[in-house]
Parts: C-alpha cells; sequence; structure tokens
C-alpha cells in the first residue's frame, strides 16, 4: 500500500496582473518520483514555493502526509527543499551546511556528527565537509545542497530544477544517482525542470505545466505517445513531432492524405476520426517517418544533420518539411537534393484540429 | 591577488593628493597645541616652539587659559562631549535598528508598495534649514526643546532614510533564497532573517552606522536652534568660543575638534576591514 505524500488542490497564485497558477491539482504518492515539467514561466518554481510555504496561495490548499499545511510557516510543514541556486550558507563550511536542519531541530552534537558525516560519505563529500562554499566546485556545492536536504528525514523533498548548473556529464550522473538514491530509500521526490529528457529519464510521472495550468498528468511514455494537444507534444521530443496537413476520406474503408500519398488508415485511427470526412493536423515522430523502398509520399532532401549514431534528415514534401531520424548508414546515403519516397508510422499518429491544436486522433 | 609596485609618477600623484588631504588635520592639530601667541602669529608658524595642553586643560577647566593671559572663557565644554555622545549614539542605535527591520521588510516583503523606498528617500529633499523654525515652534509646543529626547527624535528621522537605503542595498545583494532555505530547515522567518542574513552583511552594518554616527555627530543646525540651557553638543560649543576680549579662541576650538575627531579615527580603523568584504561570494549560482 502507498500513501499519499503530497496533495496539491486546485491551488491559484496571481502576482499583480498575472496569474502565476491557476486551479493547479495534482498528487506525489510516496515513494514516488513526480517531474513537474514546463517551459520557463510555466509556474513550476511558484507551485514548489508554494508548497514549501514561501508563497501563500490565494486559493486551494497543499496537504503533506494528509495534514493540512496551506497555512502553516515554511519551518513547520517537514519538507526538506533545494534552490535552483542553491542557497548554500556562504559563511558556513560544508559540515555546518549539511548540519544546520539538525541544528535548528536541536540534535545532540554527536548525533548531528554522526548523520551529517554518513550522509556526506553518501554523496562523495566528505574532503569538503570543512571546506566554505566559495571553495568547492559547481558539483561539490550541489552535492552540499543534496546533504542539507537528505540529512533530514522530511515527508517530501522539493527539487528546484537542481541539475542545470552543472556540465552535461556530471548532470547525467548525478541525475542517475539521485533516482538511485530516491528508489532506494524509498523518498517523495517533487522536482521541477524544464528539461523533458531529465524529465522522460527519471520520472515515474510527469505532471505538465502551460502557462500556470496543469495540462496533463501522465507517465513519461504516455506523455511523449499519447500527448494531451499540440502544444504538449512539441514541447516534449526533439527533433520537435512533424506537423503536417491531413485529410481524411471515412470512404473505401477509410484513407489518408498525408502529401502526395494516400494510404489506408489504421482502425484505431479510423475510429476516433469518426464518420465524417475531414482535414486535420496529423503529428508524426521524427523516428515515425522512414524512407520507402520504393513509392510513398514524394519528398526531395534539404539537409542532413550527422549526429553519430542517427542522422537527422530534413525532407520536403509537397512544400511540407518533415524530419526524421534514420541510422546513420542510411543518412550516409543520401545526398541533399536527392528526391525519395517516405512511408509513415500511421498506427504512431496522433492527430490535431489544425487551429486550436486540440487532439482529434 | 599581486601587489604591483607603484610607477614613480602614481607614487608622487598619491603623495599629492595625501598632502592635500591630510594637510587641514595637520594645521587642526598644530593649532591644537600652540600658546595663544602663536594661533594667528604671521607669518604662521607651521610647527609650535613651545608645544602646550593649555587648549586641552581648557575645554574643562575654562579659567586654565588664563595663565597666558587670555580670558572670558565661560563654560567647560564637559557637558557639550557628555551630550555629543549621548545624543549621537542613541539617535544612531535607534537609527540603525529600525532602518534594518525596514530594510529587511522592504526587501523582503515590499513592505508598503513598490514606492515605499522612494517615498521613504523623499523626506530628505527639502533642506534642513527649511523645517528648522517649524520644528521649533512645534517642539516648543510639546515640551520637547532643550532636551535630548527631541533632538534624538530629529536625528533619527533624520537619518532614517539613509540607513533605511543603506541597509536595503546590503540586504537586496543577499539572495533570498538562503534565508529561505533556513526557513525549511526549520527557522522561524524572523530567526531567518536575523541569523542568516545579519552575520553576512555584517561589514555593511559596520560601514552603515559609522556613516549614521557620522551625520550625527557632525549636526550642528537642529542643535543650534533646538538648544538653550539644557542641552548642547559639540559642534554647538565649537562655535561659542569667541571671547569680548581677545577673539575667537582658535586653539581651544582646535583642541576640540581634535577631540571630537577621535572616536571616528577609532572607529574607522576598527571597522576597516569590515568595510570591503564580500561575504557571499560562492553563495549561489550566478
Amino acid at each position: 500500500m502507498t500513501g499519499v505524500a503530497l496533495q496539491v488542490d486546485r491551488i491559484a497564485k496571481r502576482f499583480g496582473r498575472l496569474d502565476a497558477l491557476s486551479d493547479v491539482s495534482f498528487d506525489v504518492a510516496d515513494g514516488e518520483l513526480t517531474v513537474l515539467l514546463g517551459a520557463a514561466g510555466a509556474g513550476k518554481t511558484t507551485t514548489l514555493r508554494t508548497i514549501a510555504g514561501l508563497e501563500v496561495p490565494d486559493r486551494g490548499r497543499v496537504f503533506v502526509k494528509g495534514r493540512d499545511v496551506t497555512h502553516l510557516e515554511p519551518k513547520d510543514r517537514n519538507l526538506a527543499m533545494i534552490f535552483d541556486n542553491l542557497a548554500l550558507y556562504p559563511n558556513k563550511t560544508g559540515f555546518a551546511n549539511i548540519a544546520h536542519p539538525l541544528q535548528v531541530q536541536k540534535l545532540a552534537a554527536t548525533t548531528i556528527e554522526q548523520r551529517v558525516t554518513a550522509v556526506a560519505a553518501t554523496l562523495r563529500i566528505s574532503h569538503v565537509l570543512n571546506r566554505l562554499p566559495a571553495t568547492m566546485s559547481g558539483g561539490e556545492r550541489q552535492r552540499v545542497a543534496l546533504g542539507r536536504a537528505l540529512v533530514r528525514d522530511p515527508d517530501l523533498f522539493l527539487l528546484d530544477e537542481p541539475l542545470s548548473s552543472l556540465d552535461a556529464m556530471l548532470r547525467i550522473e548525478l541525475r542517475s544517482e539521485l533516482k538511485r538514491m530516491q528508489r532506494d530509500h524509498g523518498y517523495a521526490f517533487l522536482l521541477a525542470t524544464p528539461d523533458y529528457v531529465e524529465a522522460l529519464a527519471i520520472a515515474d510521472r510527469v505532471v505538465m505545466l502551460v502557462g500556470g495550468q496543469v495540462r496533463q498528468i501522465a507517465p513519461p511514455q504516455v506523455l511523449y505517445d499519447d500527448p494531451v494537444d499540440r502544444e504538449v507534444a512539441r514541447f516534449v521530443g526533439a527533433p520537435e513531432i512533424n506537423l503536417i496537413a491531413a485529410d481524411y476520406d471515412p470512404s473505401d474503408g477509410g484513407r489518408i492524405r498525408i502529401a502526395d500519398a494516400v494510404m489506408p488508415l489504421p482502425v484505431a485511427q479510423r475510429e476516433r476520426l469518426g464518420g465524417a470526412s475531414r482535414s486535420f493536423q496529423a503529428g508524426l515522430r521524427p523516428e515515425h517517418v522512414r524512407l520507402s523502398d520504393g513509392g510513398g509520399a514524394a519528398a526531395r532532401v534539404s539537409d542532413i544533420e550527422a549526429l553519430g549514431l542517427q542522422s537527422i534528415v530534413t525532407f520536403d514534401a509537397s512544400g511540407a518539411v518533415l524530419r526524421a531520424v534514420v541510422p546513420s548508414a542510411e543518412g550516409r546515403r543520401l545526398q541533399i537534393g536527392d528526391r525519395v519516397g517516405l512511408t509513415f508510422s500511421l498506427e504512431r499518429m496522433i492527430g490535431f484540429e489544425e487551429r486550436t491544436g486540440s487532439r482529434v486522433a | 591577488m599581486p601587489v604591483r609596485p607603484l610607477s614613480w609618477f602614481l607614487l608622487l600623484v598619491l603623495l599629492g593628493a595625501i598632502v592635500i588631504t591630510l594637510f587641514p588635520t595637520f594645521w587642526i592639530v598644530m593649532t591644537a597645541i600652540k600658546p595663544p601667541t602663536d594661533w594667528n602669529a604671521a607669518p604662521a608658524i607651521w610647527i609650535p616652539s613651545k608645544p602646550t595642553l593649555v587648549n586641552f586643560r581648557t575645554l574643562f577647566d575654562p579659567e586654565a587659559i588664563r595663565e597666558y593671559g587670555v580670558g572670558g572663557v565661560s563654560q567647560a565644554a564637559t557637558m557639550s562631549v557628555l551630550g555629543s555622545i549621548f545624543a549621537s549614539t542613541t539617535a544612531t542605535a535607534l537609527s540603525v535598528i529600525i532602518g534594518l527591520l525596514s530594510a529587511i521588510g522592504i526587501s523582503r516583503y515590499s513592505s508598503g508598495g513598490r514606492a515605499t523606498p522612494l517615498l521613504i528617500l523623499s523626506g530628505r529633499m527639502f533642506p534642513p534649514a527649511a523645517i528648522a523654525v517649524p520644528f521649533v515652534i512645534i517642539f516648543s509646543n510639546i515640551a520637547l526643546i532643550d532636551t535630548y529626547s527631541g533632538l534624538i527624535a530629529i536625528y533619527v528621522a533624520a537619518t532614517l532614510p539613509f540607513s533605511t537605503w543603506m541597509l536595503k542595498s546590503f540586504v537586496d545583494e543577499i539572495p533570498r533564497e538562503i534565508e529561505e532555505a533556513a526557513m525549511v530547515d526549520g527557522k522561524s522567518r524572523l530567526m531567518a532573517h536575523l541569523t542568516v542574513t545579519l552575520p553576512l552583511i555584517r561589514g555593511g552594518l559596520f560601514a552603515t552606522t559609522l556613516f549614521i554616527f557620522i551625520l550625527n555627530w557632525s549636526e550642528f543646525l537642529f542643535a543650534l536652534v533646538l538648544s538653550y540651557t539644557n542641552i548642547e553638543t559639540i559642534p554647538v560649543r565649537l562655535a561659542k568660543y569667541v571671547t569680548a576680549t581677545a577673539g575667537t579662541l582658535y586653539g581651544v576650538q582646535a583642541a576640540l575638534a581634535v577631540l571630537a575627531m577621535v572616536p571616528l579615527v577609532i572607529a574607522g580603523f576598527l571597522i576597516q576591514n569590515h568595510l570591503a568584504r564580500g561575504m557571499t561570494f560562492g553563495a549561489v549560482k550566478r
């Protein structure tokens, strides 16, 4: 049985004329890593700060372990938070930084010593315990900030873009370390990030924020395969999902025209599009566009980016731009200007209404 | 940072600047130890051949100067020295404490809205002379004239814009997330402000205190118009060393001025290490 570590119930927050959050609701289960995903300004930090008690919501409630904490001071919420700028105490050593929450709780000096030493060993930062933050490397500071959170036993960890300042290698290393630590100890994590790769890599569940509203809550793979609308589809995935005009004709068993190719449509899509013929915008991930052995939509190669394992090929298909991810061996055989045929994995296609971007298939 | 040797040219320029800056100080110290005959001798006497402490003694014993045949000092400066110390330290302490709390309020909670900082500063925009006389009338009516409470109230009101603004700029430099981290760690709001931010702005706090103290210590206008007989400060006393028989007693004035400089010089030396220290380096990612 798993309980609920955090429950956010329709919180709203307004800054002047800006609606920073409107009716944001979601849960974080015990032992679960939930990622708050969204572009800059989507309300990720405001959400975390509201949960921590650093902002008071205009409406709505926050429950930690079933306890209503909406109007409690931060100190009474039993949460740990890692700030996007880390916020280490600059005049305290690594040890004193990590020990601070325990000192505030007035624990015995020997207990504090033991716990700080243990946490530092897990994080491999024992060597910086006597140093000031100014003398530490970026990764070491990050780990000290992490240590300051882990040394406690909070009901929930809030992490605001905890890996954003690190270089790529270290980010990937710390990312998996973070995930492992969370899983091993059964911690409840709520991590905010604008990076969908990070979200897909570590999340058990993703809460997608757009303009201060929850747009979709789903496991990462569902977010990728079955986004709720065009905005989410475009935010998640790189290269971006291909959007191309399509015409659906239900007669003759259901057919679809994309660029200059007319193809039979799989049953699932046919059912969702309904019985009337219509035009819509087809969404096709780059890995679902392939070179055909013959036939298919006529296209011209307009750009090739070799990325080692794979190549990204850009095509011009009857005036529409399509990108495909192909194995490098295949990419090397192509040249800019080549005329080729394209086929699509139509069973993976999703469809949007052209004007509103809402899902139609 | 490696110390580069100065070029001869730069050294000369610096020496010139030092001479120009320190000459008035040199002259007043010399005048303070000159006997009355040397005060305004022509040609000027730079360094007295027979230095004396009689000017300093006259400050506290008005009769002392008579041994040089000069008379007419009616009152010792003791009261004005004690008065200056009391009024300036009390007013400075109040101004800095209230200023610090305002600075935290404005910086962290935008107390009073966005215009508050400018509103506070606007209180300094009219000349003190314009409000001096109204204050004499008001203070007469509410029995605050010729009292230290009245003078201190004016000093606090006059310096509060400066202390608030200076301290606000120091508080602004400390990322609020450091305080917020302490709150999440289990500290109350007030304790987070006081135990986290205060140590980090220590240098700024010392600098502000010194600045406000200098303002109060050397204030003349209000101290003059708001005092009759019960209170006096050093700047007002300085203006009173004019006698009917011997004219202005330059040496005694100089002695009191030298005495007035002492606490400022000592304070400056004590806190010079704090004045320019960047305490926040490495606290947050930039």
